[in-house]
C-alpha cells in the first residue's frame, strides 16, 4: 500500500497533477508513511523533470507545472515532518525570491524549481519581496543561500540594499548570496558584494552547489 | 505640414471574418466586466467607479460595463496629429497611413565580438544624429536609441536620453514612464514646443502598477497623447493561443482607455501591439516569431473596428545577437506584415537582440527595408500613361528598346526603390569593389552622415538653458529620493 502511494506520488508530480498530489500527501499522513520517503520520492521526480528539461526533453510549462505539483504535495509533508521532530537532509537551504520593485518570477521559478531537483531545500517567497522579509526569512530557516533575481535595470539596486541589511543585521557570515535575472551581470553582482552570478538557471543550480562546496 | 510615412494604396490584409472580429470583442467585453482589471491607483479607481464601474477595493480590481467600454471608445478620435519641435515632422496618425521609427535597445553591440556593452555619450549622440538624417525614420521611440549611456545613473537615464534626441533630432520621439521621470520629460517637450506620447504599459495579466497609470495622468492632465499597451507573452503573461492573447491584451488595453476617455474625452490615443510567444525553453519572449505577425493581424483588425490608430512592434525585434540572415529575415518579415495589415506606426530602425542592443549600421539596414516595404505599399498606379500603350506601339519588337524614350526617363525613378546600403554590383563590379557587403556600405554611410548631417533646427539658446536647467533639477530630485 505505501509503495503504490508514493509510486502515485512520482507519477502525480511527473505528470503534473497537482490536486492528486496534495490529496497523496493527505494519504500518506494518514496512513503513517515515514514523510522522508514521500520527501525523497519528490525529489527524484523533480530530478526527472529538471533532467528532462536540462536536456532539451521538456520545456517549460512542464518544468513550471511538476513544480506546483511538488509544492502541492510539500505543506502536508512538512507539517508532519516537524510533527515527528525528524530532520530532512539536503544540499543546502535556499531562500529564493524576485526583489522588491519587481513581479517577474518566471526565471526565478526555474531557478527555485531545478534547485529542488538538486536536492536543496527551497524556501521561494515569491516576487516583490521587501530586504525585510528576505532577511527574516534567512534567520527563520536558517538558510545557507540567498537567491535573489531582479530583470529590471531599475529594481537591480534593490539586491545590494538586501546585501547590507543582511551585514547590518549580522547574517551575512550564515548565507551565501547569489543573483541573477535579466538586470544583471557578473560586474554588477561583484560590485555589490554577492559572491557568486549565474546567467542561466541550470549554470544557478551548478553555482549553488560551487557555492555551498565552498564553506 | 506633417511628414508623408508610406500611405497603402492598395486593400488592407485581414485574415478573420468579420464574425471572427465580433467573438473576440465579445469575448473581451465579457473579460472586462467578468473578469476585471486589476489597477493599482486609487485615484483611478474612484473615477471608474463613479462612471458606472464595479469596483473592489480590496484587491484594487475594475468591471467595465460593456456599455461604457463602447461609448469611451467612441469618444476616440480616429486621425489625429503629433506635432514634433520642427513642424516639417509632425506626424498625422490613422487611416491608411505607414509611420516607421526607431527602436531601442539596452546597450550597443560591438560588431567584432558581437558582445554588448553600455554606450559612450558619444555614441549616444552620434546615433541619434544617423536617426534623424534617415529618411525612412518618422519617430524616435522612448529608450531610443539606448537606455541612456554611460556615466548616467538608471534613474537619469530616460532624461538624458531625452535630452540627446531634442538636441541632435527634430524628429517625433516619444517617452516611458520610470520612477517619476515624466515629471521631468514632460517639462522638457514643453520647454521646447513639442507634443510626444507616453506609455501606458499593463503589467500582464490584466494589472496595471500605479507608476503606468500615475505618469500617464500626469500627460493626459498635461495634454499628450498616451499609448496603451504591450507586453503579453503568449503561453506566460497571456493564453497560450494567439485568440485568447489578443483577447486578454485588448481588455488590458481597453481600461486604461477608458479611464483617460473619462477624466478628459478626446484624449488622443494609439494602441500598441507588443506581443511575442513565450520561448519555452528559456522563458524570454521568443523574438522575432512569426506568430507575433499573426497576432498583429488580429489586433489591427480588431482595433480598426474600434476605430483607433495602432502602433507595431512585433517587427523591431529579433532574436540574433548580430547583424545576419536571421536578422534579417526575422526583421523583414514581421515589418511587412504588420505594414499589410495596417498598422499606422510600426517600430524597426536599429534594434538587434531583444530590445537588448541597438546599432546604428542596423538602422542604416533597416532604411533599406523600409523603403522596400514603404515602396510595396505605395503598390502599382495603372492610368493610360501607366499603362504606356504609346510607347510599346512605338518601340515595337527588337531592336527597338525603352531606354532611350523619355517615357522610361519620367518613370522609372518613381517605380523603382533604390536601396543606399544594399550591394547590387554585378559580379565583377563587386570583386573589382573590394568584396563589399550591405554592412560595408552601412558603415560607410554611417560615417558620411556623421561628417555631412546637421539638425535642421537646433535647439535655441533659451530652449538649451530650460533643457539644462529641468537635467539640474531632475538630479536634485534623484539625489533625494536616494537613487543617484
Amino acid at each position: 500500500m505505501s509503495t503504490n502511494l508514493l509510486d502515485d506520488l512520482q507519477k502525480a508530480i511527473v505528470t503534473y497533477a497537482a490536486e492528486d498530489a496534495s490529496m497523496l500527501a493527505t494519504r500518506i499522513v494518514k496512513e503513517g508513511i515515514d514523510p522522508l520517503r514521500a520527501l525523497d520520492t519528490m525529489t527524484l521526480a523533480i530530478r526527472q523533470v529538471g533532467d528532462g528539461f536540462n536536456k532539451g526533453k521538456l520545456w517549460l510549462p512542464d518544468l513550471i507545472r511538476a513544480s506546483e505539483a511538488f509544492q502541492a504535495a510539500l505543506p502536508k509533508l512538512m507539517e508532519e515532518l516537524r510533527r515527528s521532530g525528524k530532520e530532512r537532509k539536503s544540499s543546502g537551504v535556499v531562500v529564493i525570491g524576485t526583489v522588491f520593485g519587481d513581479i517577474h518570477n518566471i526565471g526565478k521559478d526555474m531557478v527555485a524549481t531545478l534547485l529542488m531537483a538538486d536536492g536543496f531545500v527551497v524556501h521561494d517567497l515569491g516576487v516583490n519581496v521587501t530586504a525585510e522579509r528576505f532577511i527574516e526569512a534567512v534567520r527563520e530557516h536558517r538558510a545557507d543561500l540567498l537567491a535573489m533575481s531582479a530583470l529590471l535595470s531599475i529594481s537591480a539596486p534593490e539586491q545590494k540594499k538586501v546585501i547590507a541589511d543582511l551585514k547590518n543585521t549580522g547574517l551575512r557570515n550564515t548565507a551565501r548570496v547569489m543573483v541573477g535575472g535579466g538586470a544583471i551581470t557578473q560586474e554588477f553582482a561583484d560590485s555589490i558584494g554577492a559572491d557568486g552570478y549565474a546567467a542561466t538557471a541550470p549554470l544557478a543550480t551548478a553555482l549553488a552547489r560551487t557555492l555551498l562546496n565552498q564553506r | 505640414m506633417h511628414r508623408k510615412g508610406f500611405v497603402r494604396k492598395f486593400k488592407v490584409l485581414e485574415i478573420l471574418t468579420e464574425d471572427q472580429i465580433e467573438e473576440i470583442h465579445k469575448a473581451t467585453l465579457d473579460v472586462l466586466w467578468e473578469t476585471g482589471i486589476r489597477i493599482e491607483h486609487e485615484g483611478a479607481l474612484k473615477v471608474l467607479e463613479k462612471n458606472d464601474c464595479r469596483v473592489n477595493y480590496q484587491d484594487n480590481r475594475v468591471y467595465f460595463p460593456p456599455r461604457l467600454v463602447e461609448e469611451c471608445l467612441r469618444n476616440c478620435p480616429g486621425q489625429f496629429q503629433l506635432t514634433a519641435r520642427d513642424p516639417k515632422d509632425s506626424l498625422w496618425v490613422g487611416d491608411n497611413r505607414t509611420y516607421f521609427g526607431a527602436a531601442p535597445g539596452m546597450t550597443t553591440v560591438d560588431l567584432k565580438t558581437m558582445e554588448s556593452r553600455v554606450p559612450t555619450r558619444k555614441e549616444m549622440y552620434d546615433a541619434v544624429t544617423v536617426l534623424d538624417a534617415l529618411e525612412t525614420v518618422d519617430y524616435i521611440m522612448q529608450y531610443t536609441p539606448y537606455f541612456g549611456f554611460e556615466g548616467v545613473p538608471p534613474a537619469m537615464a530616460m532624461i538624458e536620453t531625452l535630452a540627446a534626441k531634442l538636441r541632435n533630432s527634430t524628429k517625433f520621439t516619444a517617452e516611458g514612464y520610470s520612477n517619476d521621470c515624466e515629471i521631468f520629460t514632460i517639462q522638457m517637450f514643453q520647454a521646447v514646443g513639442a507634443d510626444m506620447f507616453i506609455s501606458c504599459l499593463p503589467s500582464p495579466p490584466l494589472t496595471y502598477h500605479r507608476g503606468s497609470i500615475e505618469a500617464c495622468l500626469r500627460a493626459v492632465e498635461a495634454g499628450f497623447a498616451i499609448k496603451v499597451g504591450g507586453g503579453g507573452i503568449y503561453g506566460g503573461t497571456a493564453p497560450a493561443t494567439i485568440a485568447g492573447a489578443t483577447v486578454s491584451n485588448n481588455a488590458e488595453l481597453i481600461a486604461p482607455i477608458v479611464l483617460f476617455q473619462l477624466i478628459k474625452p478626446g484624449t488622443r490615443i494609439i494602441v500598441y501591439n507588443f506581443n511575442y510567444p513565450q520561448n519555452m525553453r528559456n522563458g524570454a519572449p521568443a523574438f522575432g516569431a512569426i506568430e507575433s505577425s499573426l497576432h498583429t493581424a488580429i489586433f489591427n483588425q480588431t482595433w480598426r473596428r474600434y476605430g483607433l490608430p495602432t502602433w507595431d512592434d512585433s517587427g523591431e525585434f529579433s532574436s540574433s545577437k548580430g547583424i545576419d540572415f536571421q536578422l534579417g529575415y526575422e526583421k523583414s518579415m514581421n515589418t511587412l506584415l504588420p505594414a499589410l495589415c495596417g498598422g499606422n506606426g510600426i517600430s524597426v530602425h536599429g534594434a538587434i537582440f531583444g530590445e537588448l542592443t541597438y546599432h546604428p549600421f542596423q538602422a542604416i539596414l533597416d532604411d533599406d527595408i523600409v523603403g522596400m516595404i514603404g515602396r510595396f505599399l505605395q503598390g502599382v498606379e495603372v492610368n493610360t500613361e501607366t499603362l504606356a500603350t504609346d510607347v510599346i506601339k512605338a518601340v515595337g519588337p527588337i531592336p527597338g528598346h525603352f531606354l532611350n524614350r523619355e517615357h522610361t526617363q519620367r518613370w522609372w525613378k518613381a517605380e523603382q526603390f533604390l536601396p543606399k546600403a544594399a550591394d547590387r554590383l554585378t559580379y565583377p563590379e563587386w570583386m573589382a569593389k573590394g568584396k563589399k557587403s550591405a554592412l560595408d556600405y552601412a558603415e560607410e554611410r554611417m560615417r558620411e552622415i556623421l561628417e555631412t548631417h546637421r539638425v535642421s533646427l537646433p535647439l535655441t539658446p533659451s530652449q538649451e538653458e530650460d533643457i539644462e536647467r529641468i537635467i539640474r533639477e531632475a538630479k536634485e530630485f534623484y539625489t533625494q529620493k536616494g537613487l543617484i
